[in-house]
């Protein structure tokens, strides 16, 4: 039988006021985004073809100019050095910002038997790793109302240094209070558990200036397969309430249709906001989730149908 | 412990209280707390069960029932025990004193006050004090050192008699006035005998709140005041002084002087103060009779002694007159019988011949002759040798006797007779003179109004004065009395009817008849001796029980009478066969419980401590049982219906299980029935016995049981083994593996053994057993002869099955011969018939010596001879049979003969090897 317990929650325990923050950091992030960017590299190693001419303001090329073309293209300083046309190429440039969040509220802090890996610990690895993978794709990369978006090298370390000065917005279930701008992308690392309708308006909220995204819904297996029987109480990590169950293996069915139902509602209204939705599980590895995520922010929903 | 009278048996258990708390905290969450996992998903699934269960606490209630169960559980482990004796005397600091009640009736339960008393004192160690008792003589009262005081109480016993209680209140009571810091404890047995003193109710009154009592709660003392001899029993009247139900029933025995019990007899006080028992036992018997006592009374009181004054004694009134039969109710019979009948057993000799020797058949210890003249021939014998051997004849004069006389007189009496008072005679009727001091009459009053018209005259002799008891006032005798051998003649010197004195009408006849009666046993003694000082002999203490005088026991004079006191202990004086006794309490005492007022009084009786562990563990069963129901119930397996069904059914179980049978509560299943053991086969496994077979003949069975108890008695007394009372047995039912040697009687229609009674006997054999075999026909059939007797025959047969070995006539060299004596034969009734045993083996090393054995005591021994005939006797151990032919020792013979053969089943070869003895004595000295 999975036995689960809880992991301190991120921003109390490095507090910088409270305990030494550079020991904190020296302990849990080094190793998460060491891990990121682990994963982040098998990643990478799929995604080529960023690095092309496309809309952007830097020199990338000189081409051969085709007939037909706009002759405004055509790139008189460099034609001018032979006979032969040239247009100049600038490197596409994605005019789009990410922005990351990370769900660090304390019903995060799960993990059980089954899987090892606390689900914030998972959502942080997925986050940076992500972070990462984008920055170096030539993305800005923003932590969701708390840092400005940022293209830069060590954006790992930046984010992390930014989560561990996190503030009341990493407890929350659900970003709220910052609202992307138009064609800005919005990475949302959770559990959701919230009510449907909650997520469907804070999506709204998010979506309301035109900006889309991914919702992934971390979970520890164990919350997904209900592994428990006999009398069982369960406790609400956040609301600390309890729930005794005479016999977990009766309502085992219920639980999981009851959590299908609301997946299935989170997904319907990503869906409907034009977002996209996947799933992962903590006891996945993280590059299967972060190449899903991949394929769908490349390839659109359609990449990764399903659980990731 | 804490204040309250509670002793624990284990304190250290106690410790375990400690842990009540972390048991609390345990007990919080139960039943056992459900897996607690956290999980994230719950909001969303919360209402999954619409009611969101309560957190499990255990209710407080049931928290406290166990609690309450464990600290139970906990406290009967150490054992408790609830003491209620912590009754302690004021705690002051001033001088204590102890007044100890140590009369009779402190007796009982002395132990207890004395144990009561050390405590007490053991309790004001710290304090001055002193211990008085109210036997002793008072004196100032000194408080010193309570060690002391312990030492001087752990000495003090009761006394055996009434003591004043006083004096020593009176010195008490001025040493509370003049010590105000002072208190007293008095330790009384609340018992009064006669009038209440003064001087106590005053110490009461003024000592208060100083004087704590000490008395037992209930019970109070029982004491016998008398013992009298009446026509058919011996009426024993009781008093006590408390009403209540305890001690109201109980048993009077009558002991005689060497201690045997003589008769006894129940009395219940009811819910009165006094009662009555009467011993019914024939006359003989009750004159034997020297001690009657409350069965376990324990005091000097309980026990009444009397002595030779109190027996009743058997009167035989013969009367020479003959024509009184017309007017019986003036004859001087009839007078001297109704003055004797209140203190004698009094026998009239009934008409016809010689009535006299039939009266001294019933033998009498008094014979009075009512003017009976002349006693000659036969009956001069008898009556002479009557009066030798200690009875006392009293005569009446009469006209008879007047004229004239035998030698069974005191004095010579003159022919005629005197008459006073006469037509013819110038004296006047006279009157009676006080009686002498030496006189066993002295003491009696004389009434003026007695007048004597005419007697018969003494000679005048020498020895006349010291044989007169009563004199008229002129000086001439009226009673004599002279000793014959070692009884007494007495002589009335008038007529035992109205027609010579009044004196047969007035109350001073009956009392002097009965002083010559009373000491009818004692006869001549007092005349003799007459007021002297008698010694104590034996002495009552204050338990009741008979001790050596000690040495403060002064004497007391003959005739003194009255109760003890501490000088004269109760018991008896003067020699054993003229014995006064002197007893503890008068016949009229009058015993009441003392009024004490309301005076504080604590409980004397050490209540026994109450063991509480049984309570306490019957508490944490009935709080387990609850528990289980509230636990069932809150879990909802018990429906509100079913609620009182399952507690009833619980409850059973419970008692059930309280009452099951161990052997299933320890093994789980049930043990086999062990056989089933005779109260015999009991018996005889304590103690060895010899055993016979039982014939069905109840004769020979009555026979061999009486025959073999001969011989057990013969062992006892002359040997070393006491066997028990030997027992018939049967070999197809007993156990015959406690016995060493049966005897076995055959009878001609004597069944065969059936076959588990062959083999038994023939176990018993194989394992060192000895069967004597008794055809008893040595009589009639000579062994050898043509035709076997029909015993014989028998004893074939029935040995045919057994396994017996080569037999042999019993050899002159048999151990057998000599095991105890040396023995020619086997001898029993019969002397000739030949006996058989267990053939011996010939030759070898011991040939020559005298005394041969096999490896084996001879598991078969048979006789013609009849054993037990010889040995039986009666109760009375006259022989039951007579021996044939009859030799002066074969009696004697027949007994040695069983006593060797007993004595060879047990030992064995012992003696045969005894023969060793020198040979093993020099190697070892080598």
């Amino acid at each position: 039988m999975a036995t689960a317990r809880l992991i301190e929650p991120l921003g109390r325990r490095l507090k910088p006021a409270v305990e030494g923050a550079a020991e904190e950091l020296a302990r849990v992030l080094p190793r998460l985004a060491l891990e990121a960017r682990q994963v982040s590299a098998h990643v990478a190693l799929g995604i080529h073809g960023r690095r092309r001419a496309g809309p952007g303001e830097t020199f990338w090329q000189f081409r051969p100019f085709t007939s037909g073309e706009p002759a405004d293209r055509i790139d008189w300083r460099r034609s001018a050095r032979d006979d032969r046309l040239y247009v100049r190429e600038r490197e596409w440039e994605t005019a789009s910002t990410y922005w990351i969040w990370m769900d660090c509220s304390p019903s995060m802090g799960f993990v059980s038997s089954l899987s090892q890996t606390p689900k914030r610990d998972r959502a942080i690895v997925l986050g940076l790793a992500m972070a990462d993978l984008l920055v170096r794709g030539g993305e800005r990369v923003g932590l969701l109302g708390l840092t400005t978006p940022l293209i830069t090298r060590n954006i790992v370390q930046r984010l992390a240094q930014s989560l561990v000065a996190g503030g009341p917005a990493l407890e929350a279930d659900f970003p709220a209070g910052a609202i992307p701008g138009p064609r800005d992308r919005v990475l949302l690392f959770g559990d959701f558990i919230i009510e449907s309708a909650a997520f469907r308006s804070g999506l709204g909220v998010l979506t309301s200036r035109g900006a889309s995204g991914v919702a992934v819904q971390v979970r520890d297996p164990v919350e997904s397969l209900f592994p428990f029987s006999g009398e069982t109480e369960f406790i609400d990590p956040e609301g600390g309430q309890r729930w005794t169950v005479g016999d977990a293996e009766a309502v085992k069915a219920q639980y999981r249709q009851r959590l299908d139902a609301h997946e299935a509602a989170l997904r319907a209204a990503t869906t409907a906001s034009g977002w996209s939705f996947l799933g992962h599980r903590t006891d996945q590895s993280a590059a299967t989730g972060l190449l899903a995520m991949a394929m769908v922010l490349q390839y659109g929903t359609g990449a990764a149908q399903g659980r990731a | 412990m804490f204040g309250l009278p509670i002793l624990f048996a284990a304190p250290a258990v106690l410790i375990a209280l400690a842990g009540l708390p972390v048991l609390y905290y345990l007990l919080r969450v139960t039943p056992p707390p459900p897996r607690r996992v956290p999980l994230p998903t719950l909001p969303l699934v919360k209402d999954l069960i619409a009611v969101e269960r309560q957190p499990s606490r255990t209710p407080w209630w049931l928290l406290a029932l166990r609690l309450l169960l464990a600290a139970a559980a906990i406290l009967a482990l150490a054992g408790p025990q609830w003491n209620p004796n912590a009754t302690q005397p004021g705690q002051g600091t001033g001088p204590l004193v102890l007044l100890i009640d140590n009369g009779w009736a402190s007796a009982p339960d002395w132990p207890l006050r004395r144990e009561r008393a050390i405590a007490l004192l053991e309790a004001a160690a710290s304090r001055a004090v002193a211990v008085r008792t109210t036997a002793e003589e008072p004196q100032e009262i000194l408080p010193g050192p309570a060690r002391a005081a312990i030492e001087k109480v752990r000495g003090l016993q009761p006394v055996p008699h009434t003591p004043e209680r006083g004096r020593q209140a009176q010195a008490l009571r001025s040493f509370l006035a003049a010590n105000p810091a002072a208190e007293a404890v008095w330790i009384t047995d609340l018992t009064l005998v006669g009038d209440a003193e003064p001087t106590v109710a005053e110490l009461l009154r003024e000592a208060g709140q100083r004087l704590r009592i000490v008395a037992a709660k209930d019970g109070g003392a029982r004491a016998i005041l008398s013992a009298t001899n009446e026509r058919d029993a011996l009426l024993v009247r009781l008093a006590r002084t408390a009403t209540g139900s305890a001690g109201a029933v109980g048993l009077v025995r009558a002991l005689d002087a060497r201690g045997r019990l003589v008769g006894e007899a129940p009395f219940d006080f009811q819910a009165g103060e006094s009662a009555q028992a009467r011993i019914t036992v024939p006359l003989e018997l009750r004159n034997e009779i020297a001690r009657v006592e409350i069965a376990d009374g324990q005091s000097a009181g309980a026990v009444h002694l009397l002595d030779a004054g109190a027996q009743r004694r058997r009167v035989a009134i013969i009367s020479g007159e003959t024509t009184d039969t017309a007017q019986p109710l003036v004859s001087g019979v009839y007078f001297v019988s109704r003055a004797l009948t209140p203190y004698a057993s009094v026998q009239e000799a009934a008409r016809g011949a010689d009535p006299l020797q039939r009266a001294l058949e019933d033998r009498p210890e008094v014979v009075v002759l009512v003017d009976v003249g002349t006693v000659s021939g036969q009956a001069f014998d008898k009556l002479d040798t009557f009066v030798q051997e200690g009875g006392v004849l009293i005569r009446f004069a009469g006209s008879g006797l007047a004229a004239s006389s035998d030698a069974l007189l005191p004095v010579k009496l003159r022919r005629g007779g005197r008459i006073l008072g006469g037509t013819l005679s110038w004296e006047k009727p006279q009157a009676l003179a006080p009686f002498p001091d030496g006189s066993p009459f002295a003491g009696l009053s004389v009434p003026a109004d007695i007048a004597i018209e005419r007697q018969v005259l003494a000679e005048p002799e020498p020895a006349l004065t010291e044989r007169t008891w009563a004199t008229l006032t002129d000086g001439t005798p009226l009673v004599t009395a002279a000793r014959r051998g070692k009884g007494m003649v007495i002589l009335y010197h008038v007529t035992a009817d109205t027609s010579w004195s009044n004196l047969p009408l007035s109350g001073l006849f009956v009392d002097m008849l009965r002083r010559m009666v009373s000491f009818a046993a004692t006869s001549g003694n007092r005349a003799e001796t007459g007021t002297d000082m008698i010694n104590p002999r034996r002495v009552l203490d204050g338990y009741g029980t008979f001790v050596t005088p000690p040495p403060t026991a002064r004497p007391i004079a003959r005739g003194r009478g009255g109760v003890a006191v501490a000088d004269h202990p109760p018991g008896f004086y003067g020699p054993s066969e003229a014995s006064v006794a002197l007893n503890t309490l008068a016949a009229d005492a009058r015993l009441s419980s003392l009024d004490i007022g309301g005076t504080a009084t604590d409980s004397l009786e050490e209540r026994p401590p109450v063991d509480l562990r049984a309570p306490l563990l019957t508490l944490v069963f009935a709080l387990a049982l609850i528990d289980m129901l509230a636990v069932l119930w809150l879990a909802g397996l018990l429906g509100r219906r079913a609620l009182p069904g399952a507690a009833a059914l619980m409850l059973a179980a419970g008692l059930w299980a309280g009452a099951g049978d161990p052997a299933l509560a320890q093994g789980g299943q049930p043990s086999r029935p062990l056989p089933v053991v005779s109260k015999d086969d009991m018996d005889s496994s304590y103690q060895m016995r010899l055993a016979y077979v039982i014939t069905g003949n109840s004769e020979i069975d009555e026979t061999s049981k009486l025959g073999l108890t001969g011989l057990t008695r013969a062992l006892a007394t002359r040997t070393a083994f006491e066997p028990g009372p030997p027992i018939g047995v049967d070999p197809a039912k007993n156990e015959l593996v406690y016995y060493a040697v049966i005897y076995w009687p055959i009878t001609a229609d004597q069944p065969l053994p059936g076959e588990a009674a062959l083999k038994k006997i023939d176990q018993f054999m194989r394992n060192g057993g000895t069967v004597i075999f008794d055809t008893r026909d040595a009589l009639t059939f000579r062994t050898g002869s043509a035709t076997p007797s029909a015993e014989t025959r028998r004893l074939r047969q029935l040995l045919a099955s057994l396994d017996i070995p080569a037999l042999e006539p019993v050899p002159r060299d048999h151990v057998l011969t000599k095991t105890f004596y040396l023995l020619d034969k086997v001898i029993g009734r019969y002397a000739q018939g030949e006996t058989w045993i267990e053939a011996l083996p010939r030759g070898g090393v011991d040939e020559k010596r005298p005394a041969r054995a096999g490896d084996r005591v001879s598991p078969i021994i048979i006789t013609a001879n009849d054993l037990a005939a010889a040995w039986a006797s009666d109760r009375s151990g006259n022989p039951r049979f007579p021996m044939v032919p009859g030799e002066p020792r074969q009696r004697e013979m027949a007994l040695r003969t069983g006593i060797n053969l007993v004595m060879y089943a047990m030992t064995g070869n012992y003696k045969a090897d005894q023969v060793h003895i020198p040979a093993l004595l020099e190697r070892l000295g080598q």
